[in-house]
């Protein structure tokens, strides 16, 4: 069950709560949590800078690059282009919920066993982006899996290995 | 044996952390009260400044300094080649590019130093911009430096080019242009700067440490240790973050202000402040007999370096070296220069000219073959440079040259794809080829490694190298070259990267060299610490040590395989008799510099080589192009980590295929990636890399390098695939819609 944590404070810009500010609640990688934020926040800035779960990366900030994507109630979004007062109640998932150490997700095991990863500064989006695919679509192609992929750039890997390794996490997950 | 490291199959460790998102990267660092800070830019392109005003911005609440010039302590001038180092921290009453730094802010938080970067006021004097290279070289131009608008010249001459133009049965002659790009690393450049104990630490995505550093020291008046640069985990790189980006801003304030530092580039910030692949006009003619042999070359390469040399001289050299492609050519006359205009600067982006040159001597000897009705293919067989031969700078050539089999092997490929049906659509159908080679190090000059290997107490091992890991995998390769030269399980080897206080200089994360280079440094430490612990063994087994052998987690004779001792047994009596050995490595490829007339020299001591074929379809109503497949033959000497070469390749092509159809950076637009357009996910072709293996003697296992070669033969593959397809060729990158629709109507003519 997910437990509730104390509120986060926004430090707001000179260190103190924000004066004028919204309180949001929604659950975060299966707890609820509570912010207070001022509301021309971006749940990317929320994510990084309140929770400092800084698995979501700022690429471009412009909705262009998928580096910070997350999953809102299961969809893949930009964080950056979400303002925080749009995931008051929701479901939010980042590459820190998806799997642990210990029990890594089959899209994380196939990312590491067909070297999908160079840098890895694209890897959290793409992975969340892969995780959403997978959960409308257990079954993609690989023409599905480069569609649903063409949000989230990567400029290391020429996105080959990341590909054979969602189709490989497909079968895995489906049994097959 | 057991199976060596060297070779091995097995994930990188540094993937786990990856995948969860663990891994900090600069801009995930915070340090407690730290100061952020922005920089104010040129809004012009070639200007005067004739003041600046800070008074309104240091009066923002929460900022806490403004910097000019003026706050620089020590040489404020730098450059990674120091002969023509170039540009300044913050200017210095004359601005040459749009994005010049001119003032710092430091405030307590992002938002107060963004208002105090508003309120500083610049006042320009507009000088006339020199936009175009070839105007910048008339008498008249406004000189941009001191030293004029010719940033570096050089030449190759070798024969007599005239009189095998005369003698030829075929001379193609063409005019190639190629664009400006944008790395475009997904991480935007960060870094943070705190004070510890009186040194000055810097914590930065970089490809450099090292050189980092020694500029850093000239740009604060610091002796070296004074400062330390740690290299944070990078993401990407590719030549763009071999200059300094963020570094002397964080290291500026934190020095004056004494209180920790943070900077972290939005992308448009990026975009502006970056180093751009020069662009190339470039004229060449070819000359060939009537089997296909090439008789002569000759190319004139002009090259636009921007506002700033950057890496601009190297390019120029390199251009040179490569101009002919890695081809027989007895004659050849090359002129290669970089010259300076008010563009953004350009610098080392992967190849360093080479990617650029490529386009011009493939697409020169696919016309050779058409001239002759010959296979694009065979005509680079008939000329492919083999063991022992001669490049155009008079170097002969050791064994690794692996050209005939990529070339072999890409055509095997090509084969099957024949009369195969297409993947998607209709549309004209073209299949191209594209060769290279590639030099694996700097050109012409001393470019060493230096690496330690420790033994440590509990049996272990622990690598210091400089090199700085991108992403591209030099942590996995190093570590699996120390492995074996020790003759130890890989696990058993820690790593310590890049971090100036506790690694030596390994050079830079550049021209493919890690490899071969900070590999051969990797190597002799590890051998020569191997030897230290077969002598210590020697005394312990009673055995001598030629009888020995590391294996594994062990030391045991060859001859009596029961006689053995624990490498653990081994480190306590090191550590008993007063420290654990430690041993140095260090590997400088023999090269000469080239002659200033007349280009000849040994450039590198090893070069890479490769070929790739590309499969097109190009849409007749949208002039859409679809790559649909790409083989690719890269002889990498050995492939330390197979899935890291792929890895390289497959991202090279990528690279490859945006250079080729996407990619062209305009200054006046380009802000971030909603103009800017790299290749996604949909743009890619199936990829087949093929690794070859022709080993090179000097090299680590025999291994060379591939980070740039992967890039290199795709835009001239893909080109030459559209001149089939179309009918007709087209002469400047990248191909957009407009040209391909373009070509077609001249290919119907
Ligand atoms: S940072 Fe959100 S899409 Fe690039
Ligand atoms: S792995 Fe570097 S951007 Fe994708």
């Amino acid at each position: 069950m997910p437990s509730s944590v104390p509120a986060s404070r926004d430090p707001g810009p000179s260190g103190e709560p924000p004066a004028e500010g919204l309180t949001i609640r929604f659950v975060l990688n299966g707890r609820t949590v509570e912010a207070r934020v001022e509301p021309h926040r971006t749940l990317l800035w929320v994510l990084r800078e309140v929770f400092d779960l800084v698995g979501a990366k700022e690429g471009c900030g412009v909705g262009e690059c998928g580096a910070c994507t997350v999953l809102l109630d299961g969809e893949a979004v930009n964080a950056c282009l979400v303002l925080a007062g749009k995931v008051d109640g929701r479901e939010v998932t980042t590459v820190e919920g998806l799997g642990g150490p210990e029990a890594l997700h089959p899209l994380q095991q196939w990312f590491i066993r067909k070297h999908a990863v160079q840098c890895g500064y694209c890897t959290p989006g793409m992975l969340l982006s892969a995780a959403a695919l997978l959960r409308r679509n257990p079954d993609p192609t690989r023409e599905e899996i480069r569609e649903a992929l063409a949000g989230n750039l990567c400029r290391c890997t020429g996105y080959v290995q990341i590909v054979e390794a969602v189709r490989a996490a497909a079968r895995e997950m489906a049994g097959r | 044996m057991p199976r060596g490291a060297v070779g091995s199959r097995s994930p990188r460790r540094d993937l786990l952390d990856k995948v969860l998102g663990r891994v900090r990267f600069a801009a995930d660092l915070k340090v407690p009260g730290m100061l952020h800070l922005v920089v104010v830019r040129s809004t012009e392109a070639h200007a005067r400044v004739t003041g600046i005003d800070v008074g309104e911005a240091a009066a923002v609440p929460g900022v806490v300094r403004v910097f000019t010039a003026a706050d620089v302590p020590g040489e404020n001038r730098y450059g990674i080649i120091r002969p023509t180092a170039d540009q300044h921290l913050l200017a210095e009453g004359r601005v040459r590019m749009v994005g010049d730094p001119v003032a710092l802010v430091a405030a307590e938080t992002p938002e107060a130093a963004a208002e105090g970067a508003r309120r500083v006021r610049v006042a320009y004097e507009p000088l006339p911009a020199v936009l175009d290279p070839a105007e910048a070289l008339e008498a008249a131009a406004v000189r941009i430096h001191e030293r004029g608008n010719l940033c570096f010249e050089q030449r190759v001459v070798r024969g007599d080019v005239d009189r095998a133009l005369s003698e030829a049965a075929v001379v193609v002659e063409g005019t190639y242009e190629t664009s400006r790009i944008e790395h475009a690393y997904i991480e935007p450049e960060a870094g943070v700067a705190y004070l510890e104990d009186g040194v000055l630490v810097v914590v930065c995505c970089t490809q450099n440490p090292h050189y980092d550093r020694r500029d850093l020291c000239r740009l604060l008046g610091l002796p070296e240790e004074r400062v330390r640069v740690i290299q944070a985990p990078t993401g990407g790189g590719f030549g763009g973050k071999l200059d300094l980006s963020v570094q002397p801003f964080v290291a500026l304030a934190t020095w004056h202000t004494g209180r920790p530092c943070r900077l972290v580039y939005s992308r448009e910030e990026s975009f502006a402040a970056s180093s751009k692949r020069h662009p190339f006009r470039m004229r060449y003619r070819t000359a060939a007999d009537r089997e296909g042999r090439l008789l002569a070359v000759e190319a004139d390469l002009l090259a636009d370096t921007g506002a700033y040399a950057s890496y601009g001289l190297a390019v120029a050299i390199r251009a040179a070296v490569h101009a002919a492609g890695p081809y027989r050519v007895p004659n050849v006359r090359v002129r290669s220069r970089a010259v300076y205009t008010n563009h953004p600067f350009s610098g080392a982006m992967r190849g360093f000219g080479a990617p650029q040159v490529a386009f011009g001597y493939e697409s020169q000897m696919d016309r050779v073959a058409d001239a002759l009705g010959l296979d694009p293919l065979e005509v680079r067989r008939r000329n492919a440079l083999g063991p022992g031969e001669h490049t155009i700078t008079g170097q002969r050539l050791g064994p690794s040259v692996g050209l005939r089999e990529c070339l072999e092997r890409v055509g095997r490929v090509r084969a099957r794809w024949d009369g195969a049906p297409g993947l998607r659509g209709d549309g004209p159908v073209g299949v191209g080829v594209g060769a290279m080679y590639y030099g694996i190090g700097n050109t012409g000059m001393s470019n060493p490694s230096t690496a330690h290997v420790r033994f440590d107490e509990d049996g272990g091992f622990t690598l210091f190298t400089g090199a700085a890991e991108i992403g591209q995998g030099s942590d996995r390769v190093l570590t699996a070259v120390c492995a074996d030269a020790l003759g130890v399980d890989p696990d058993r080897v820690r790593l310590v990267r890049a971090d100036t206080a506790l690694t030596a200089d390994a050079g830079a994360t550049s021209a493919s060299r890690q490899t071969y280079i900070s590999g051969g440094a990797v190597l002799e430490a590890g051998q020569a610490l191997g030897e230290r612990i077969l002598r210590r063994a020697e005394d312990l087994l009673e055995i001598p040590a030629e009888d020995l052998v590391i294996e594994g987690d062990r030391v045991r004779s060859r001859s009596l395989p029961s006689r053995e001792v624990p490498l653990e047994e081994v480190a306590s009596s090191f550590a008993k008799a007063g420290g654990m050995p430690r041993e140095e490595g260090r590997f400088d490829p023999e090269t000469t510099p080239l002659d200033r007339e007349s280009g000849q020299g040994v450039p590198y001591a090893t070069y890479a080589f490769a070929a790739q074929v590309a499969r097109v379809r190009v849409d007749p109503v949208t002039g859409r192009v679809r790559v649909e497949r790409i083989a690719a033959a890269h002889d990498v000497g050995r492939g330390v980590h197979p899935p890291g070469v792929r890895g390289q390749i497959t991202g090279g092509v990528a690279m490859g295929v945006g250079m080729a159809l996407m990619e062209a950076f305009d200054p006046g637009r380009d802000r971030n990636l909603d103009t800017y357009l790299i290749p996604t996910a949909a743009d890619m072709p199936r990829v087949h890399p093929m690794i070859v293996e022709a080993p090179e003697p000097t090299g680590p296992f025999g291994a060379k390098g591939v980070g740039e070669p992967a890039l290199i033969p795709t835009a001239p593959a893909v080109l030459n695939a559209l001149a089939r397809a179309c009918g007709a060729r087209i002469w400047r990158l990248p191909a957009g819609l407009e040209e391909v629709l373009e070509a077609l109507g001249r290919g119907k003519e």
